[in-house]
Parts: C-alpha cells; structure tokens; sequence
C-alpha cells in the first residue's frame, strides 16, 4: 500500500464517520501491496504514534481476526469481555479503548483491511452505529478501488 | 528446612517441563509445519506461473499469500513460545529477535543495550531470564501507558545484571495487593531465585517502573 496519509478523501470519510457517531478514534488497517502484511495506515483520535508501528496479526486481535475471517467484530468492554489474552489486543492497549466495533474492507470481494471506531470507554455499538460504519466501508472501498491500491 | 527444599525442587521441576513441553511445539511449529508450509508455498507458486486461465491464475494467488500470513504468523509464535535463537544463538540475540517482534506487535519502541562480553549461560537460566524479559514487556504493554522502553543488560565475569524501564505510568504496591490473581510479577521472582539470582521491581507513580534481573555465571 503507497501512502495514503495524504488522501484527503479517506480523511473526509473517517472525520465525518467519528462525527455521526461521536466516538473517539477511527482508524483504516490495509493489506501493503506487497507482502502479506497489514498495517494501520490511517487513524484519527489517536493519542500516539504507536499504531505506525504495529503490524497487525493475521487472526489476533480485532482487525487480525476480522481480516482472516471477513465478518464485523464488537467489543463493548475490554479486557473483561475478551475470549483469549489482552496482549492479542495491540490496538485496543495502544488507544486505551474499552469498546469498539470493526468492518472488513473487501477487495475483490477478499477481505484486505479493517475500518475500526473506538471508545475509552464501556459502550455497546447500536445497529444505527453499525450500519453507519458500514456505509463508511463501502464509501472508503470505492475511493481505494478508484487510487488502484489494495 | 527439609520440606522447602522439596517445595523448591518441586517448583523448579514443573516449570523445566513447561518449557520443554513449550520448547517441543515451538520447535514444531518451526520446523514441521513451517517448513512444510514453504514446501506447499514453493509448490504453489510453480503451479501459478504454468495456469494461463486469469481466474485461476488469480485464486492461486490468494492461496499463496494466505500461506505467506500463515508461515510469517507461525514464524512469530515460534519467537514468542521459545525463541529458536535462544538454542543456536544465545540469550542476547535471543532477546533482539522477540524485541523486533514486540515492536512489531505493540508499537512500543524498545532501546537495547549490552555492555561487557557475552558469556554463555545454561539453557534454563537463559530461559528463565528470557521469560522474565518476556513477563516484564508484556506488563509494559498492557499498563505503562508508554511508547519507549530501556532494556540493558551488563555482562561482568561472574554475574549478569538487567534493567528494564519503561518511562510509564508506574504503580503502587497497594495495586499488586488488589488483585489476587495477578502472578506475573511473583512468577518473574520466583523463576529467577530458581536460578540463584534475583528480580527487584520498583516504581513511582508518574515516572516509571524498573525491573533489576541478577544472574550469577
Ligand atoms: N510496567 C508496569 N507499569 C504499570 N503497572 C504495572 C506494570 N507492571 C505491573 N503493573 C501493575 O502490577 C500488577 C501486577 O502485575 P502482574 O503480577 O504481572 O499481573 P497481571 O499482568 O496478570 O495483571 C498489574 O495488574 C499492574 O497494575
Ligand atoms: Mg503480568
């Protein structure tokens, strides 16, 4: 994946996504053009710089297990409504988040990447939420398909 | 005196066959289904340049990349479950390796430093310091609040001495009290006393925690 930081189009849609829902940390993790690795390429509400560090697990974790297996993923509690260890959590331990909720970011119908939004605190993620989530998916999908990223 | 030797004894023997039992699967993991996985990876990609049908050509594609995630993620466990560099290389780049992957994971950057000469310890006292690196970072990571961490180790003719800080948010030994079932750090102590060496935490609420890890050579 080539920097995007400067895409103000992936920009437009997360703020506007943080906005609608009112939370405090939206974030993008892609798959890199070459390799098999994802990393968190965009983030918003981030209290420091370690999520350009991390390399997300492929099936650990939130955005890792939403890569390997395709479907959205909620958490409303960390780390009490966890199944598995905290330290499988990076980003989550990273932000301070306590809830979250992440959609797949499909292309060619395979999933390449994660949209998350996250709170810091407890909150479980309305079907209002989610399906506004889901829409940001689908609108960022378009604008990576159109850069011919991914 | 008699009945906390055997108690000893006892703690020392059932943590040695944790970690040969821990140690057989990272090894096989390493090198049975890693290795494996490479075979089908080199066998796959063979068969991808030889299709000329797009579609499949394009399907052989996401197979070979989902073995590459499934190789690298079992690459990974290995370093995490016991690193392969502990046996062939030693304790320091042992320890180099799982910060590389620690980084990789977590974001936290972690500034590593070795003064003196490198002296080969016995495979389960590096184990046991090696875990108790291990122990300490993943507290750093689930509480310190932090982004930079200070590992050194100084090496001298008959003792190694490490320091792990974390520049983070510190705690209270009140905090320790709290919670019954937190073990990590009296685990961290015990292992290295099994040794003959010591682990000495201390730490400032604001400024950060410190862990002193002692090993006699
Ligand atoms: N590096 C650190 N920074 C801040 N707090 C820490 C750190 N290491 C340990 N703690 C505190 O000490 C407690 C006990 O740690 P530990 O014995 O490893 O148990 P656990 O990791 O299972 O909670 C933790 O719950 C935490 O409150
Ligand atoms: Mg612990």
């Amino acid at each position: 994946m080539t920097e995007i930081m400067g895409m103000s189009q992936v920009n437009e849609v997360c703020e506007a996504l943080k906005k609608r829902i009112g939370c405090e940390f939206v974030a993008l993790a892609l798959q890199n053009e070459v390799g098999p690795d994802v990393r968190w390429h965009y983030a918003s509400g981030n209290l420091n710089d370690k999520y350009k560090r991390i390399t997300v697990r492929f099936g650990k974790g939130v955005a890792g297990k939403i890569i390997s297996s395709g479907s959205p993923m909620m958490l409303i509690d960390f780390p009490n409504d966890i199944y598995g260890k905290v330290t499988d959590h990076p980003i989550m331990l990273a932000e301070k988040l306590v809830s979250c909720y992440a959609v797949p970011i499909f292309f060619n119908s395979l999933p390449k990447g994660a949209l998350l939004v996250g709170k810091r605190e407890k909150y479980t993620f309305s079907e209002d939420d989610q399906e506004m989530v889901q829409d940001a998916a689908l609108e960022l999908e378009q604008i990576l398909q159109n850069q011919n990223i991914g | 005196m008699k009945y906390s030797a055997s108690r000893n004894q006892i703690g020392s023997y059932i943590i040695q066959a944790q970690e040969e039992e821990i140690k057989r699967i990272s090894l096989e993991l390493h090198e049975g289904v890693g290795q494996n996985l490479f075979s089908i990876l080199t066998g796959l990609k063979l068969v991808e340049s030889g299709i000329n049908e797009e579609q499949y050509k394009n399907y052989l594609h996401e197979m070979t990349q989902l073995i590459e995630k499934t190789m690298q993620e079992i690459r990974l466990l290995s370093v995490e479950l016991y690193p392969p560099a502990l046996i062939t290389l030693g304790l320091l780049p042992a320890i180099k390796s799982y910060i590389k992957v620690y980084t990789s994971t977590f974001g936290i950057l972690v500034e590593l430093s070795s003064t003196g000469e490198e002296k080969h310890i016995p495979e389960q006292n590096s184990i046991a310091v090696f875990r108790v690196c291990q122990e300490a970072l993943a507290n750093i990571a689930k509480y310190a609040d932090t982004s930079n961490v200070k590992l050194g180790l100084s090496w001298s003719n008959c003792e190694l001495k490490i320091t792990i800080f974390d520049f983070g948010k510190g705690f209270q030994k009140e905090d320790l009290e709290k919670n019954p079932y937190a073990l990590g750090i009296a685990t961290m102590k015990e292992r290295m006393l099994l040794t003959g060496g010591q682990c000495e935490i201390s730490s400032k609420i604001g400024e950060g925690t410190s862990i002193e890890i002692s090993l006699p050579i």
